[in-house]
């Protein structure tokens, strides 16, 4: 071994004496306690409910409070304000448990009974997926005027996930 | 012709799997060497099944058969051709093959070079990769196939889709190849980056390589060789996979960084999550193997971390490809959740019952006790607890309370961003200072004098450090405390590499330099790990440094308007409206300068995207930069007036940023040294070589 290299202690020691055994396990207890003291207060502080718009409304606990809620945009009430870049839409409620993604976001957009709030967005540049039928997920709070003030928006558009094929008509009319 | 070709090899490949698995653990329990070779020889054959396979779907994407209807949803008659080649990767189907690919390429070399070496272990070995990627090959070839085509039928109304089967259904014809074209999709506008080429493989080759501890680490358990010769089998490739999740997870980063133009590089996403966890539980298997196979301790431990970084990779897998979270980089929603969610399931359990009931033997007691509190492998110990602790805590966050919340309180909880800040800084400072105190202590126990007067030398230069950083204007005392648990861990590296290299030249009276080069090649893991501490170091500076001082702003400028921030004046020229690009993309891009005490330094062209075929997500904001050690200028075009006299533009200054790209590459040339081979080792292999041949002649 070079003369650098850390000697190692060559004798095998079977057994630790039990005073370095109740060492390492009052340092084994404590490291865990302060692993489960970070995780649990961060959950705790952390944590926001993820509720639809229906749940928002029809709670008032909720006003006020960090909550994350999903929705679909409606692209005709999309607003992008470009010297302060604030955007501004409306969310309709969409209706849980849904097979299709897609379809539930389009019926949500075309029901005039769904839930519907107005979403206000600071000091971001528009995202590229905000357009209709998108279901938007943002984390915030309502306020009393119904306005629900977003830290966080992210978007998702399921068309571009659709994995269905072309229509026959499309290709006879193109192809045939 | 190419759908044939790409079916018949997958279809090939899976039997060949199922056939090494059953030749090669029937082969090992009789004893029959003839039996065994054929299974190695079937698990060899899947590489080049699955090659041809994957370039038959390449073939298909370069020459426009639309027919498939892979081809037909990810590219179109304007996607270029560098495009079509990254395409192959672009979607769900596509991606499975190509991992399957590269976990066979993995099986293939790792068969091949350890056959020899670790021959009891080989049988179970083959059996696992084989059962994993039997498994991965059934999924394309029975759930998500990439070579299904699309066919027309005459008994179907007009507005019905075309219909999509791997062969020709009854009565149908082939659709007109030309209808296609002009209908096909084209690829995400998201995957049309630099990052996407590289980053994504990169990404598999990590995940995919820890297949390979992992089916040593079990074949030791079925083949009762429970020495350190496992350890020894799995580490470098270990090493490897971590080198390759380390370069998906950098250039992940990159990626989101110049694409997704909101400034930042990690945004806690799930799926970024998923990644990262077996990236922590394979740094804690790297550190705690050393133990092993220096001390013959941990041996228990060692096999859940290989178990449980094994068991990351696919939970993530599963994660990212069922839709179970809500991610930018989800893929849709599909049918291979359920049989994913049972083979982690199952993968796990079984690993776990084999760990257990060899303990239960006695066959894994440790060969040693730990000497002492302060110790390097006591420190390693603390080292893993940490790495794990961390895994588990981004483990809850992602995935455990959501789906624990909606189980139990059927509600739906999730954990922001602020969760995670708050629960992994306090774990990574405890990293960042074990790294620095655990290579300065001495295996079996240390005492605490000797270890303090190892460590002066490095405190002292980190003091310096922080005194020059307060007085050139850091004032935050949070982000001096973070500076300096991260620079003490740096020095330390550098030290010891210095005082290494010292005492080479000492014993050998070689020249400094000549010294250092040899202590490189005598001792590459050693001198290789110290570099990836330092590269680290580097990315925890960046870190930190982009994360506590960002600045931003937005402002609307019209042609000649300049604006102010942090010394740097920004002037807008110009907007060239309406650029089309070779793949049909049009640009708007803004043209800027940038000056700095009046002087030019930059002109930065930021754009905005739109992708008049593309379906959905169609539009992108591509940044532009002015990058310096110092910090990144980050401008993002957020809109324009119709006439191009105005623009919207948001700022941000990231300081440091460019260390965390400086430092990934500093830590991949660390693992590049780590995993050469060490000149005594190939001496050593030489001379086995040598004595085989002579004892055969």
């Amino acid at each position: 071994m070079a003369t650098w290299e850390k000697s190692a202690i060559s004798v095998p020691v079977r057994s630790s004496r039990s005073g370095e055994r109740l060492k390492f396990l009052i340092g084994g207890l404590l490291i865990l306690g302060a692993v489960m003291y970070l995780i649990i207060s961060g959950t705790l502080t952390g944590a926001s409910y993820f509720i639809s718009v229906d749940e928002l409304l029809s709670k008032p606990e909720y006003l006020g409070q960090t909550v994350r809620i999903t929705g679909a945009v409606l692209g005709d009430t999309i607003t992008y304000d470009t010297e302060t870049l604030t955007i501004e839409f409306t969310i309709a409620n969409v209706q849980e448990p849904y097979d299709d993604l897609a379809l539930a976001l389009n019926h949500a957009v075309n029901n005039p009974n769904a839930s519907r709030i107005r979403v206000r967005v600071e000091n971001q540049v528009m995202p590229e997926l905000l357009q209709n039928e998108a279901q938007a997920i943002l984390s915030g709070a309502l306020d009393e005027n119904g306005v629900f003030h977003a830290s966080d928006l992210f978007l998702k558009c399921p068309s571009r996930f659709i994995e269905g094929g072309p229509s026959q008509a499309e290709l006879s009319d193109m192809g045939a | 012709m190419l759908a044939e070709i790409g079916i018949v090899t997958l279809g090939l490949a899976f039997l060949a799997a199922i056939y090494a698995i059953i030749a090669s653990v029937y082969g090992a329990r009789i004893r029959s060497e003839r039996i065994i070779l054929t299974g190695r020889n079937a698990s060899l054959i899947t590489f080049p099944l699955l090659l041809l396979s994957c370039t038959a779907l390449m073939a298909a994407l370069l020459t426009h058969q639309y027919q498939i209807a892979y081809v037909w949803q990810v590219s179109d008659p304007s996607t270029p051709t560098f495009y079509r080649f990254t395409a192959l990767w672009g979607s769900q189907q596509g991606s499975l093959l190509f991992w399957c690919l590269l976990m066979s390429l993995f099986t293939f070399f790792a068969t091949l070079i350890n056959w020899r070496r670790n021959r009891p272990l080989m049988p179970y070995f083959i059996a696992y990769c084989m059962a994993t990627l039997a498994f991965f090959v059934g999924l394309v070839l029975f759930v998500e196939n990439p070579f299904v085509r699309y066919w027309l039928t005459p008994d179907l109304t007009a507005n019905s889709s075309v219909l999509a089967y791997l062969f020709i259904p009854p009565n149908a014809q082939a659709p007109e190849a030309l209808g296609l074209a002009q209908t096909a999709r084209g690829l995400n506008p998201l995957l049309r980056h630099f990052g996407m080429i590289i980053h994504p493989p990169m990404l598999y080759l990590g995940f995919v390589g820890f297949v390979i501890p992992f089916a040593f680490a079990m074949s030791a358990l079925a083949s009762g060789d429970l020495s350190t010769n496992w350890i020894k089998a799995a580490r470098r490739w270990s090493l490897i996979a971590w080198l390759f999740l380390s370069l998906g997870l950098l250039l992940g980063g990159r990626w989101a960084y110049d694409v997704l133009g909101w400034g930042g590089y990690w945004g806690w996403d799930p799926v970024e999550n998923a990644a990262f966890i077996p990236w922590l539980m394979g740094t804690a298997f790297l550190h705690s193997v050393m133990i092993q196979e220096k001390r013959g301790m941990l041996k228990v431990w060692n096999m859940f971390l290989v178990i449980f970084t094994f068991s990351a990779v696919i939970f993530g897998t599963f994660a990212t490809r069922s839709g179970l979270v809500e991610s930018v980089h989800s893929f849709a929603q599909s049918g291979i959740g359920i049989p994913m969610f049972l083979f982690w399931g199952s993968i796990t359990i079984i690993s776990v019952a084999l760990v257990l009931w060899r303990w239960n033997t006695g066959r894994l007691s440790d060969e040693r006790g730990f000497a002492g509190m302060i110790s390097r492998e006591s420190l390693f110990v603390l080292n893993n607890v940490v790495f794990v602790a961390l895994a588990l805590a981004i483990f809850w966050g992602s995935f455990g309370a959501p789906i624990l919340s909606e189980l139990v309180m059927n509600t739906d909880i999730t954990l922001g961003k602020s969760y995670f800040n708050g629960v992994t800084a306090p774990l990574f400072v405890a990293l960042y200072i074990l790294m620095g105190i655990a290579p300065l202590s001495a295996w079996g126990a240390t005492s605490a004098r000797r270890l303090g007067k190892s460590m002066l030398v490095p405190i002292a230069l980190t003091l310096i450090t922080l005194v020059i950083t307060f007085v050139s204007g850091t004032r935050d005392g949070g982000a001096l405390f973070g500076y300096g648990v991260v620079i003490f861990a740096g020095y330390v590296a550098i030290y010891e590499t210095y005082r290494g290299a010292v005492a080479r030249r000492k014993n050998t009276g070689e020249a400094f330099p000549l010294a250092m080069i040899a202590i490189f090649g005598k001792n590459r893991r050693r001198y290789g790990g110290f570099i990836v501490h330092l590269g680290i170091t580097v990315i925890g500076i960046g870190v930190i440094g982009s994360t506590l001082f960002q600045v931003e702003t937005q402002r609307t400028l019209a042609v000649g308007e300049t604006l102010e921030l942090s010394g740097y004046t920004l002037r807008f020229d110009g907007l060239d409206m309406n650029q089309i690009a070779e793949d049909s993309r049009v640009m708007d891009i803004a043209n800027l300068t940038l000056l700095r005490n009046g002087a030019e330094i930059a002109r930065l062209r930021p754009r905005h995207d739109f992708f008049p075929q593309a379906t959905g997500m169609n539009q992108m904001n591509i940044a532009g930069s002015h990058s310096t050690i110092e910090n990144d200028f980050y401008v993002l075009l957020a809109s324009s007036a119709n006439d191009g006299s105005t623009v919207t533009l948001k700022v941000y200054i990231n300081p440091l940023i460019n260390l965390v790209w400086w430092g990934g590459i500093i830590l991949i040339l660390g693992t590049l040294i780590s995993v050469a081979p060490s000149e005594s080792v190939r001496v050593k292999e030489r001379e086995s070589v040598g004595s085989r041949m002579g004892a055969a002649a």
